[in-house]
């Protein structure tokens, strides 16, 4: 089989990610999981958090489906993001099953302004909402490797971890079910990027927004561990170049 | 009692979706086998509510339990409950 031409900055992008998987923000909440210290207070936060996440990918995807066009890329590509919006649907419906089981919500109704679930845009869940939005107008190769070569990995190593940290097993089976198409997210990126990704400043784009990506999902998740473990919200960094006029 | 015939079931989850909206949530996504559609025989008011059989468009695919009958579409006796 002939060696597919993004082979190399595949590695070079997954390597990266990687190396900062254990290292974001989600550690508070996995240490305090595994201390035995995340009650059913901070397990509705934390749920509620991630649902109103989740249900943004509606509007993300919405908005990059939107970008795609006829004969644009292979059907393969296609195929391949709208199984990850049917995944993503799934996690949605998931944490929306839990918050009803747990009777942390009466019903999806008042879920929306329950504040743990509501969604608000001041906050660093609208920040990463609108810069992954904010691709739409970038090649689908070049979002698809935003998302799923970056935010993804981070969210599969938490995922991992917080599923073997909790002691509940409604919380555990819902993120333990979830590795698996995590996984699977992370690999069709990875041949995505193998695939398209072939010109320098193709490879360049991919990198800078990869950066973008994760940058912001960090911010996520750090308001995501403030809000779970009860903690004043973390100001977020100053911009290092300010814009005047 | 209503079950999903897997064997028909296109997993487009209208029937969850229509099943949360009226707020019985009788329907879920089970963790095992791995994100299948199921429904609660707790939760669920049929013959009371037949909304998810009319939204169902595979035929054949939500079944009385006892019987083993397709309700989808919905028979002529459920729209008279």
């Amino acid at each position: 089989m002939r060696d597919l031409p993004g082979k190399e900055l595949a590695q070079e992008l997954i390597a990266a990610s990687r190396a900062a998987a254990r290292a974001t923000p989600m550690e508070d909440v996995i240490t305090a999981a595994d201390g035995g210290r995340l009650d059913n207070a901070a397990t509705h936060r934390l749920i509620g958090r991630l649902w109103a996440l989740e249900r943004m990918f509606y509007y993300i995807y919405g908005g990059w489906g939107q970008g795609l066009e006829m004969n644009d890329f292979p059907p393969s590509v296609k195929y391949l993001f709208s199984k990850q919006i049917v995944d993503e649907s799934t996690h949605e419906m998931l944490y929306m099953d839990l918050l009803l089981k747990k009777g942390f919500v009466v019903n999806q109704k008042t879920a929306f302004a329950d504040p743990a679930c509501a969604f608000t845009v001041n906050s660093s869940l609208a920040y990463y909402v609108f810069s992954l939005r904010n691709l739409a107008t970038y090649p689908h190769t070049i979002r698809i490797a935003a998302l799923n070569l970056g935010p993804k990995v981070l969210e599969l190593a938490w995922t991992e971890a917080l599923a073997t940290s909790v002691d509940d097993a409604d919380v555990k089976g819902a993120f333990a079910s979830q590795l698996v198409e995590n996984r699977s997210h992370v690999s069709m990126g990875r041949r995505i990027v193998e695939e398209f990704i072939a010109k320098p400043v193709d490879a360049e784009l991919a990198r800078w927004a990869i950066g973008i990506a994760t940058r912001d999902y960090c911010r996520y998740l750090r308001e995501v561990a403030d809000i779970t473990l009860g903690r004043p919200l973390t100001a977020p960094t100053p911009p290092r170049v300010r814009v005047l006029d | 009692m209503l079950k999903v015939d897997h064997e028909r079931c296109t997993e487009c989850r209208m029937c969850y979706i229509v099943c949360r909206e009226l707020d019985i949530n009788a329907v879920y996504i089970a963790l095992e086998p791995l994100h299948r559609i199921e429904i609660d025989p707790e939760a669920c008011t049929f013959p009371g509510c037949t909304a998810c059989l009319m939204y169902c468009p595979a035929a054949g695919s939500i079944v009385e339990t006892e019987t083993g009958r397709s309700v989808v579409p919905p028979p002529a006796e459920a729209w008279r409950s």
